[in-house]
């Protein structure tokens, strides 16, 4: 029996290949490595701390890329089936690493104006983005909700960083609250679909119900059950929280503002990208079958997502709100590419990709902005603070207005390729409603992006300066603001610089 | 005998539940709270659920409970608050629950008197597709064998999960230095 056992056994963990998750084991050892060497490190070199967190993740991007370079395009099945490695996530892997350094800085920048702990931002940063890269791998509903919740817990925590501050505090408790009641619903979803996909009676049960594949295969054979149904709209439910589609938006605002800059754009453009990268999994696998249910669904999530975020943002004074209400109407476009999608353009995963690649140069390049102007407290940004900012600092200046072009979707810039790739593709999927409300949805974005710019370049009274931006950009801070903005520009002349689309 | 058990328990199950919303007192609801759980791990142990009965002992009837109380004891919530917001609760979760009552019982009476006849299926299949599985049991051990090799992954992600949450606890609550 023993030996029959140990044989059954090594079955399972003949796929268990660990080398194939290597950047996310050496992200999670570097996490804990940094929480180490706050211990060893003396006093006065505490400041190797981020900088063991940036170049290390710098050499983990270079070690992921080589592992691009030798297994690109297909599909590799590890762990039995609970991961799937394709060429989408190898691309998203290099995309949470950069996020995660962008952040990593980005956080050196606000801790050194704050009193608090430093080295476990950084850990958390890490192990986030170790979770991140899982989560898109997951092609198992077990993966997936250790990988989310793994996420989810250490958002948590960075939203409510900084405990001194009372936005901060309130922010963290709203999202504790109300992630927890998604990751509920999403778990209610996975329970439903696992119990009646293991039902014996049905046809096409299956012994691994959770299984992406497995459930894909009864799904179509069951695409008319109720509970199918109820269970994939809960699961959606669950994955639009954490994207902040429409009915499920109201946290965005109030987290947003009051989370530390820097775990604002964390949320803003890693955590969306994951949601949406899980959402075209979920969609072009287990829910294959249910197109005909969720297309309208999902429809009129993105219609009202965007509407609902540009017409908010449109009168929103606090920059951090705005950028978070900006930022619904952005998951608003890239749900069309997820429609897209399920209607059967399969190019329109890469037209999401690389609008996200877009999204995120232009946000970090605009968060890196308002992390260098803000204050003490840097949930109260408001756009009189940036009355004449570029003429007081015309570097960071340009690189607001070269990432709020870039958001809005002006012509030299990558975000306007971006959001021309997602319209194709809409108007390639027959979506012709959506894209007259995304085109609709873009024009009002202009007015009030272009209003922050005309803020900082235009605003006549120069006399009442209502706060003096405190501090200027360091060299190295020019140099990754700069990058930002050169790669947001050549993305925009040259979209082929990008290994997307091909 | 089995039969006996079930009704012994369960009586003792919905008796302290019953206390436990009645009572005026936090502290002795949660008390009541706590002999509810044990009530109704001993009611997994006669459905041979013995390693379900060991978690709900240990996570609710040990982690869950203390924590409750720790609470209880630190917010002070004796003291009586908001009268009409009470009653209103009161009259809203009685109504509820006696909502809930009448449909499982006539679910329990009216629509399936009849419970399909089940039995143990072997669920674990050998992914390579050699030898004949190993039988699904309620032991830990199934449940061990499972976690150790097919979900090692999540297993050990959910390591840095815990991990997190402790650094965050220590984050959130700890009086950080001013001068580091």
């Amino acid at each position: 029996m023993n030996k029959l056992l140990i044989e059954f056994l090594s079955g399972y963990t003949a796929t268990n290949q660990w080398a194939a998750i290597l950047p996310e084991i050496m992200m999670g050892v570097l996490a804990l490595c940094l929480l180490a060497a706050e211990m060893v490190l003396p006093k006065n070199r505490q400041a190797w701390v981020p900088r063991l967190a940036i170049w290390g993740q710098v050499l983990i991007l270079m070690i992921a890329f080589g592992f691009v370079g030798r297994c690109s395009i297909g599909e590799f099945q590890y762990f039995s089936g609970l991961i799937t490695q394709t060429d989408v996530t190898q691309i998203m892997r290099g995309f949470f690493l950069v996020s995660s350094i962008a952040v990593c800085y980005l956080g050196h920048i606000y801790l050194s104006k704050q009193t608090l702990p430093q080295t476990e931002f950084y850990a958390l940063v890490l192990i986030i983005s170790a979770g991140m890269m899982l989560l898109v791998q997951s092609t198992h509903f077990v993966m997936l909700f250790v990988a989310l919740e793994t996420v989810t817990v250490a958002f948590y925590v960075l939203v409510a960083y900084s405990r001194t501050s009372q936005f901060s505090l309130e922010a963290g408790l709203k999202y504790l609250i109300l992630g927890a009641l998604s990751s509920g619903i999403l778990l209610f979803g996975i329970v439903l679909l696992y119990g009646i996909a293991g039902n014996p009676e049905l046809l096409g049960a299956s012994r691994d119900s959770l299984n992406y594949g497995e459930l894909m295969n009864f799904v179509i054979l069951n695409m008319n059950n109720m509970i199918v149904k109820i269970g994939a709209l809960l699961v959606i439910a669950g994955v639009c929280f954490k994207i902040g589609a429409v009915p499920f938006q109201i946290w965005v605002p109030d987290v947003y503002q009051g989370a530390p800059t820097p775990v604002t754009a964390y949320l803003a453009v890693a955590s969306k990208a994951a949601g949406f990268i899980v959402l075209i999994e979920l969609v072009r696998g287990p829910f294959f079958g249910l197109q005909d249910f969720l297309v309208p669904v999902l429809s009129v999530i993105a219609a009202a997502t965007i509407l609902f975020g540009n017409i908010a943002a449109v009168a929103q004074r606090n920059v951090k709100r705005l950028m978070g209400l900006s930022g619904i109407a952005h998951a608003g476009y890239l749900l069309l590419g997820v429609i897209a999608v399920m209607r059967g353009v399969d190019w329109a995963v890469y037209a999401v990709i690389f609008y996200l690649v877009t999204y995120l140069l232009a946000s970090f390049a605009v968060f890196g902005v308002m992390s260098i102007a803000a204050g003490e407290e840097d949930a109260n940004q408001e756009l009189d603070h940036y009355e004449s900012f570029a003429r007081k600092r015309p570097f960071l200046g340009g690189v607001l207005a070269c990432g709020l072009g870039s958001l809005a979707g002006i012509p030299p810039l990558g975000g306007f390729i971006g959001k021309l790739f997602l319209f194709v593709a809409a108007f390639q999927a027959e979506l012709y409603g959506l894209l007259i409300i995304a085109i609709v949805g873009v024009v009002i974005s202009i007015y009030y992006y272009f209003g922050w710019i005309r803020e900082c370049y235009f605003s006549s009274s120069s006399t009442a300066v209502v706060k003096d931006i405190s501090c200027g950009a360091t060299s190295s801070d020019r140099f990754l603001l700069g990058a930002l903005t050169v790669a947001s520009i050549v993305i925009g002349i040259l979209p082929a610089a990008l290994p997307i689309i091909r | 005998m089995i039969d006996i058990l079930f009704y012994v328990f369960a009586a003792i199950t919905l008796t302290s539940a019953l206390l436990m919303v009645v009572s005026p007192n936090a502290v002795n609801s949660a008390m009541c709270m706590i002999v509810a759980f044990v009530g109704t791990a001993a009611l997994f142990v006669l459905l041979e659920a013995y390693f379900l009965a060991v978690l709900q002992v240990l996570v609710y009837a040990g982690a869950v409970m203390v924590l409750f109380l720790f609470i209880i004891m630190l917010l002070d919530v004796d003291k009586e608050t908001n009268q009409i917001l009470k009653d209103k609760l009161t009259l809203s979760a009685s109504i509820a629950g006696f909502a809930l009552l009448v449909v499982l019982i006539c679910s329990a009476f009216a629509g399936g008197q009849h419970l399909p006849e089940t039995s143990l299926m072997p669920v674990m299949e050998n992914p390579t597709g050699e030898g004949i599985g190993i039988p699904f049991t309620t032991s830990a051990k199934s449940f061990g064998y499972s976690l150790f090799t097919k979900y090692m992954l999540p297993f050990q992600v959910t390591g840095f999960l815990l991990l997190a949450g402790m650094i965050g606890v220590i984050v959130v609550s700890k009086k950080h230095s001013a001068n580091s």
